[in-house]
């Protein structure tokens, strides 16, 4: 009976090594198999293979998919690596989200990708004829040459609430409503005193307002080597402490459960509207609305209006690995995702929802032209066209004033925005914190 | 005469390859580059090639100057204190409770498995937990301070500085109060029996037992304790990085997270971390060896020195 066991298990261990030895066998074999190699961070991307092979029944390449969660940041020292390491199982397409896109497409990163024009794409035209949004391609470019682009537009906009509008103004139109809270700040902040004497919080928390103020400054964190400071970001150090002091907000953070809440008007007061872009009402608001329907929660009861100031946030960009040796086929699917603006296109179906049938959610998409020709009506917008709103939104955007460091900069400011909003130091120290924290951890100049 | 039979002694090391190379590979070689890339200039994605900077100190004096650096040191000494002293305390009182011989605490095994239950939860879910809990401006301790009137209006937690150390030192406590206690009751298990009833029947009451032969025989097992929890709680990380990331204003930045931001927060100054971990390393080896020096047997030293010397003269064979 011993026997027999010992036998058994060091048959399993021989199994299980010749097995590896196999696969590894599998691997090489599938290299002149054509196999395209592909990496998200989430399954949007994967899932838009299938339906390009669907339609495309002679493209004769494999998917081999890995999908790691961009969740304590394992996505990209893993891409990091396999793009370093190269051979038969490096990525072919890879995706980059817009926290972190710049380090591959213009940053240490940046000469892993391939640019377009090197994958078979006639990328000017093609540019033209799709009408892109200029900021994809400011982030997408290196050194003027394109290596990414996004398949999503997510320049971004007002979303208030009808009902709250109509309460303290008369009317829900959007056109009014784009009238009252912009354009700049100034119009804003009197709308938002409006809104407070009615015992209305204009937005939820300080982080709300900080992507659109982040997104409109002319300039990033880092001008020539050198910590800046742009003057439209540092006024969001007294516009945090003045909306607190006044009020004007429910003192939440973003991505915090009262964030979450005030959307289904479970806060303390009662929140008139959020910034974001399409993403932000299907993927997020949608879900914590407190609905699935109209006349459910707060479903139904939004609308989208123009932002006091232009801004993006978010998206993900498709990058091609320059070592590659299944180029052509590569530049076929990146062309479908981010440049084919025909009706079967990507983006045709993306914008439409009809990427897995009919019903599907909608979104915004970087072609202008699939956009004119696509219908963004929505029942959680009360049958507003968001489209109106968000094309017109993207020409806002720009990606300018994006720097590799944002995620980890951005946290550090907004730390130093709360403590001095808060009133737990200076303005004059909370900058000279944030000067700190900056150079001692990123050993960047101030 | 040639001893026949089976030499047993090989099977011990064939059984240990696997550790071994593990080690090896996994551990010793990482640790070894590790000291070995803190004199280089190697930072930056992607990179592998390095060479050894013309002052091979430079990454150690930058570290040094390092104000974060030091706020980090100063918070994982806070925040380590604050959490030891009430885990030693209640742990050696339950550990006093469960071995006393006076009475016979019912369903021991139960309250056993229930104080040791938080060691089980990884620790990022309760650090992620506590974040909840202590949420602003909605979250249950808000919720019940609220409530019952303590406070007029909900309080932004995560904006406390000292709140935020408590907390975090609080999770730390009470996750390892557990098995400080399983280790300590051990230690009272082993102690020889004759030497409690030899106390009993010479009359002294159960506080007398403890402080002068449970304490002073656990002594050892107390400074195995005391090691292994300083070891980590310098060590601290996951803890405080997923409560508030460091914050608010670097008020639970530990060593560890500032390792971590040096390497993988956006510059990658790897030789720069690799310092700061030397260094880290350092301190610990001081601090263990300070604490062994202090807490030893001074008798049992005297005792061996005094061998030692009879030895010398050839007095004990």
């Amino acid at each position: 009976m011993k026997r027999n066991m010992r036998i058994v298990v060091s048959m399993v261990l021989i199994a299980s090594l010749a097995f590896s030895l196999f696969a590894g066998g599998k691997a090489e074999e599938a290299a002149g198999k054509k196999v395209i190699n592909l990496w998200s961070f989430t399954d949007e991307v994967p899932k838009m293979m299938e339906k390009f092979k669907e339609l495309n029944p002679d493209f004769d390449y494999e998917f081999n998919t890995t999908i790691i969660a961009t969740t304590d940041g394992a996505y990209q020292p893993a891409l990091d690596q396999a793009l370093a390491a190269g051979g038969a199982n490096a990525p072919d397409i890879y995706c980059a989200e817009a926290a972190f896109v710049l380090k591959y497409t213009q940053g240490d990163a940046a000469h892993f990708a391939a640019p377009y024009k090197s994958l078979g794409i006639d990328v000017d035209a093609k540019l033209k004829e799709a009408d892109i949004a200029p900021y994809t391609v400011d982030i997408g470019s290196r050194n003027g040459e394109l290596v990414g682009l996004g398949y999503q537009a997510t320049g971004g906009a007002f979303i208030y609430r009808r009902s709250i509008a109509k309460d303290v103004w008369g009317t829900d139109d959007p056109a009014f409503v784009t009238s009252k809270v912009g354009p700049g700040w100034d119009r804003f902040f009197v709308a938002a005193e409006e809104l407070a004497r009615k015992g209305y919080a204009i937005i939820s928390g300080d982080g709300d307002i900080w992507h659109a103020i982040e997104g409109s400054s002319p300039q990033g964190w880092i001008v020539n080597d050198k910590l800046f400071i742009d003057p439209t970001r540092e006024d969001f150090l007294d516009i945090a402490k003045m909306m607190l002091e006044k009020g004007y907000t429910n003192d939440t953070q973003d991505w915090g459960d009262a964030w979450f809440a005030d959307m289904k008007d479970a806060g303390e007061k009662k929140v008139f509207g959020f910034f974001g872009p399409a993403w932000l009402i299907n993927y997020v608001m949608a879900g914590n609305s407190g609905g699935s329907k109209p006349g459910e929660g707060t479903y139904g009861d939004w609308a989208v209006c123009e932002p006091p100031v232009g801004f993006f946030w978010g998206g993900t960009w498709v990058i091609a690995n320059d070592k590659s040796p299944v180029k052509d086929a590569v530049g076929k699917v990146i062309e479908w995702i981010t440049l084919d603006s025909s009706n079967t296109g990507l983006q045709y179906y993306w914008a439409n929802g009809t990427l897995e049938g009919p019903g599907g959610t909608k979104d915004t998409v970087a072609s202008g032209t699939v956009m004119k020709k696509s219908n963004g009506t929505l029942d959680f917008l009360g049958g507003q066209n968001m489209f109106d709103v968000f094309v017109p939104a993207g020409a806002f955007a720009t990606g300018k004033n994006k720097t590799q460091y944002d995620e980890t900069i951005n946290s550090y400011w907004r730390d130093q925005v709360s403590n001095y909003a808060n009133g737990l130091k200076t303005k004059a120290q909370a900058i000279a914190d944030f000067k700190q924290q900056v150079a001692d951890n990123l050993a960047l100049n101030i | 005469m040639k001893k026949s039979g089976v030499s047993y002694a090989k099977y011990g090391y064939i059984f240990s390859i696997p550790f071994v190379v593990t080690f090896i590979i996994f551990s010793l070689y990482p640790t070894l580059y590790t000291v070995v890339i803190g004199f280089t200039d190697l930072r930056g994605l992607g990179k592998t090639a390095f060479k050894i900077l013309s002052d091979p100190f430079e990454n150690y004096k930058i570290i040094f100057a390092n104000k974060t650096f030091r706020t980090s040191l100063k918070n994982t000494a806070i925040i380590w204190t604050m959490n030891f002293i009430p885990q030693i305390t209640l742990a050696l009182l339950l550990t006093a409770w469960f071995t006393t011989r006076r009475f016979y605490v019912k369903a021991q095994g139960a309250f056993k498995v229930l104080i040791y239950m938080p060691n089980i939860i990884t620790a990022a879910t309760i650090a992620i937990l506590f974040n909840s809990l202590f949420g602003y401006p909605k979250g249950p301790v808000n919720d019940i301070l609220v409530r019952f009137g303590w406070v007029a209006k909900p309080q932004n937690f995560h904006l406390q500085k000292w709140t935020a150390k408590g907390v975090v030192a609080f999770i730390q406590f009470w996750m390892w109060y557990g098995n400080s206690m399983i280790v300590l009751i051990a230690g009272v298990l082993g102690i020889d029996v004759t030497l409690f009833e030899a106390a009993e029947i010479d009359g002294a009451n159960a506080t007398q037992i403890f402080f002068r032969i449970t304490l002073p025989r656990l002594k050892t097992i107390v400074l195995y304790v005391l090691i292994t929890s300083m070891i980590g709680g310098l060590q601290m990380f996951d803890i405080p990085k997923l409560y508030l990331n460091g914050g608010p204003d670097n008020a639970t930045l530990t060593s560890s997270a500032f390792i971590y931001n040096q390497a993988f927060s956006g510059s990658y100054l790897y030789n720069r971390a690799s310092a700061a971990s030397m260094l880290v390393f350092l301190i610990i080896v001081v601090l263990s060896v300070a604490l062994f020096l202090l807490m030893r047997d001074r008798d049992e030293v005297k005792l061996r020195r005094q061998e030692r010397a009879l030895k010398r003269r050839g007095g004990v064979a």
